[in-house]
């Protein structure tokens, strides 16, 4: 059962079919009960006026039957009574009436005893059909004595011709006998005194043909009853005249049949439905009139129903045949239309696992199947675009991914590795981090040395990710494009704001901090652009004291301030970018100065303030304050400690000579003097000597105006490490270290040539330094001694 | 710093002895002025004597050089000692001339 049903859901058409068919059925049930319910009405009333007027009709030949046999005793009446004296003519009174009337069974004229004194006692003229023929015979003897008959005695009781009960009329002569029912009546003389009787009668067994030979119905008949409720008609002979209509229901009660035998005896008229002997049946019934005895027409319903029955069933068969074939046919047609949902759910499956360009199938129908088909095409054609374009994005995302994996390594490519550790170098160690909060960052910072200086930078580009780090790139490559050029802090973050500022159209900018620091010297020169300001960690943590200079990159015509401070040996300067003092934890609470000043003092304290001591704790420090807290910003340290160590000076001399190239022998005399005091080679000394003389005569030919005498001061000084030559002047700011502009106005040869003199110097000396000291160029070349 | 200058085997032959600084380097070059307008003979700069040379003596070399150049001659440098060479060397002079 369960099963069915479960088939019944999954399957639409016979679902639907099932509902239409049920539908249907309803409605025929309604339509055809009604019409059925009309229809045996209308069977019934027929059936009842049929009945009836069969009934009636039958009554009226029994009236018109009667009517003849009392018109024709009353005429034989009226003979007799006119002649009552022939007894002869008796006979053919009595002979004559049978003669006319076929129908009738027998007639007497019975006469009083002695009436005819010479016939005798009994005097009965007996005419009776005996087959073709009519026997007339003396009816009355010893052996039937009518005198004491009812049909003799009825009319004298009840003064009026009548109708007898039916009774056995026996023919003696040929031993047979029938159920008669006579209509008698008196016969008196002229005084009124009776004489005899005219009895007529009519065979009962006749009568009942008569009634029975109209049948409504094939099984109906018909029954009739004496005044008694006797049976005088009845289908079943056994019970003509045993029983009464009331016989049966003294074995078993029927209240229908006894009320229908009232009703009958009482002469009604009308019809019954009941049940007789266990068929149901409609009864119509009337009274014969006259004889006192009621006939009925039993009409068995199923007769009556029967055509409409077997109608109503045929009809019932072909609408449910109809109804049954309309659901397997529905379910077919349906099953038939909903074949392309199948098809389209078997390829929705396949699309589904993955095989996209599936074919679908084209069903070239414009109903909504072929609308579903038409939709669902067009869906598979966007999934295919989308899955299409999906994997192109996803490949270009994974493209970009990996792109900005390799921009990321370009850009810690960029910054500088190694950095000296006092293994290294004797003036200065350095350590360095920067870690982007994305991929790529806009923090840079920068360090390199060039002529016994350390250039150094440190900034923030506005921003992060792909722009910042364009940014970063753009402002570190200008770093170093312009520090070639320059060597004064404040020269180069004002070039390079101009430079940088030109090419921005984007608005961004760049805080910076520029820092050249004299490696001889200690002496620090910087430039701070907006930037946070260092810290110094040295005797203590201070700040270092910075100008408030705008941002690099946005307005090209500010001039930035230089500043300079001494550094003392042991002292490591911190710069940082905004990264480290507003890192964020989890509440959005920054790490602040407060902290960076505290770490360092501690660093300090436990005499760790080494660059990479230094750096490992304040990064230490700010991972424990962040905490699982995404990284908001690129956070960026570096620390520079100056470490060196100016050892004793174990020989100083100096010489002062005028700005003439022909002091130039002097110049070397001096020089060689001095490398052979070191106890250089004679190969090293002619280096130094040409490098010095090409520096020295650099500076006389160009320190001072022309024309105008300068005087040019060389020293010479000498320690473990180095022997260096000082040459010091008092003309016009220059610094040969630099990469000179090139200089249109001179001509080609000079051009070519002017450039051999710096560059002799950086080949044959360890080191060349330029320092601007008040209004003094100090130009100083080293050559280390090698032991 | 002396210079004198002769013809040679159908070459003029400047022979250098001294230390050309840039002090000599006037003088010097006047007297090698001549080495300017040599025609149709190469010329060999004998440094077997020069014991220092300095970038305005190069620059002077150079100028003889070039000048040679231009009218399809040679110019030969014989004899440089190892501290000239190693001057020479730097300053990629060596690419410029023949030495012999």
């Amino acid at each position: 059962m369960k099963e069915i049903f479960a088939y019944i859901r999954r399957k639409l058409s016979v679902r639907v079919s099932l509902w239409v068919v049920m539908f249907a059925a309803v409605i025929f049930i309604a339509a055809l009960g009604f019409l059925f319910y009309q229809a045996r009405e209308a069977v019934r009333q027929e059936a009842v006026s049929h009945a009836s007027q069969i009934l009636d009709k039958t009554s009226l030949r029994v009236d018109s039957i009667l009517n003849r046999v009392e018109v024709a005793s009353n005429m034989t009446k009226w003979l007799v009574q006119r002649h009552p004296n022939h007894a002869d003519s008796m006979f053919v009174y009595s002979r004559s009436m049978l003669e006319n009337n076929p129908d009738f069974y027998n007639c007497s004229i019975a006469f009083e005893p002695y009436y005819f004194k010479d016939k005798g006692r009994y005097f009965s003229a007996y005419t009776k059909h005996n087959g073709d023929s009519i026997r007339t015979i003396q009816g009355g003897s010893d052996h039937y004595q009518y005198f004491f008959v009812d049909w003799y005695l009825m009319p004298q009781l009840l003064e009026k011709p009548c109708w007898t009960e039916p009774y056995m009329d026996l023919d003696v002569a040929t031993n047979t006998s029938e159920m008669v029912t006579s209509y008698c009546q008196t016969i008196t003389d002229r005084q009124g005194k009776m004489i005899g009787i005219i009895n007529t009668s009519l065979s009962i067994t006749w009568l009942s043909q008569t009634i029975s030979s109209v049948k409504p119905y094939p099984n109906s008949y018909s029954i009739m009853i004496g005044r008694g409720g006797t049976y005088f008609v009845h289908p079943d002979t056994t019970k003509i005249t045993r029983q009464t209509i009331f016989t049966q229901t003294l074995e078993q009660p029927d209240t229908a049949l006894t009320a229908l035998g009232y009703a009958m005896q009482h002469g009604e008229e009308g019809m019954k439905r009941m049940n007789i002997d266990g068929v149901d049946s409609y009864v119509f019934y009337k009274p014969l009139s006259k004889t006192g005895c009621s006939m009925a027409i039993v009409c068995p319903e199923s007769d009556i129903f029967s055509g409409f029955d077997r109608l109503r069933h045929t009809v019932m068969a072909i609408v449910t045949l109809g109804l049954l074939l309309m659901l397997f046919l529905f379910i077919r047609i349906i099953t038939r239309e909903l074949k392309p949902l199948q098809q389209l759910a078997h390829e929705a499956e396949t699309i589904a696992s993955g095989q996209f360009d599936t074919q679908l199938p084209n069903f070239q129908r414009i109903d909504e199947i072929g609308q579903l088909s038409h939709s669902f095409g067009n869906m598979q054609q966007s999934l295919v675009k989308y899955i299409d374009e999906l994997k192109i994005t996803t490949a270009q995302k994974a493209s970009i991914e990996s792109d900005l994996r390799i921009a990321s390594d370009i850009q810690m490519g960029m910054l500088p590795e190694k950095f000296p550790t006092k293994a290294d170098s004797d003036d200065v160690q350095l350590y360095a981090s920067l870690t982007p909060a994305k991929e790529v960052g806009g923090d840079l910072f920068d360090f390199y040395f060039r002529d016994e200086k350390l250039f150094f930078c440190i900034g923030d580009v506005s921003g992060k990710g792909v722009p910042a780090s364009l940014f970063m790139a753009v402002t570190r490559s200008t770093f170093r494009t312009v520090s070639a050029h320059e060597s004064m802090p404040d020269r180069i973050v004002t070039i390079m704001n101009k430079t940088i500022a030109d090419m921005n159209k984007n608005n961004m900018f760049v805080t910076l901090f520029v820092g050249v620091l004299d490696l001889p010297t200690g002496r620090l020169h910087y430039c701070n652009a907006g930037h946070d300001a260092p810290l110094l960690v040295g005797a203590g943590v201070g700040e270092l004291s910075c100008d408030a200079n705008i941002p690099v990159g946005f307005m090209p015509s500010w001039e930035y301030t230089l500043q300079e401070t001494q550094i003392f040996t042991g002292t490591t300067i911190l710069l940082f970018t905004d990264g480290l003092t507003e890192a964020m934890d989890a509440n959005k609470n920054q790490f602040q100065m407060e902290r960076i000043n505290n770490v360092a003092a501690q660093a300090l304290a436990h005499g760790e303030q080494e660059p990479r001591q230094l750096i490992s704790m304040m990064t230490d420090a700010v991972h424990q304050f962040v905490g699982d807290a995404e990284q908001s910003d690129d956070l960026t340290m570096m620390a520079i400690q100056y470490i060196h160590q100016q050892s004793d000076i174990k020989m100083r001399k100096s010489i002062v000579l005028n700005n003439d190239t022909q002091e130039v022998p002097r110049l070397n005399a001096f020089v060689e003097e001095a490398c052979q005091s070191v106890g250089f080679t004679q190969d090293v000394t002619m280096q130094i000597t040409v490098a010095v003389e090409e520096a020295v005569v650099n500076v006389m030919k160009y320190a001072y105006p022309p024309g105008q005498h300068g005087d040019v001061t060389i020293e010479a000084a000498s320690n473990d490490v180095h022997l260096k030559f000082t040459i010091i002047d008092s003309g016009k700011p220059f610094d040969p270290t630099v990469q000179a502009e090139v200089d249109t106005t001179l001509s080609a040869d000079e051009r070519n040539i002017g450039g051999l003199g710096i560059h002799i110097i950086r080949q044959n000396m360890d080191s060349i330094n330029y320092e601007r000291m008040g209004s003094l160029n100090v130009l100083t070349l080293r050559k280390k001694i090698s032991n | 710093m002396n210079v004198s200058i002769q013809e040679q085997d159908g070459n003029m032959v400047a022979i250098l002895v001294g230390s050309l600084d840039t002090a000599a380097a006037t003088e010097t070059e006047k007297a090698m002025s001549s080495l300017y307008d040599v025609e149709e003979k190469d010329i060999i700069l004998d440094c077997t004597g020069l014991e220092y040379i300095s970038s305005a003596g190069l620059r002077i070399f150079l100028g003889i050089l070039k000048a040679a150049k231009g009218k399809g001659r040679h110019v030969f440098i014989k004899g440089i000692n190892d501290n000239v060479r190693s001057i020479f060397t730097i300053t990629g002079f060596s690419n410029l001339f023949e030495f012999i």
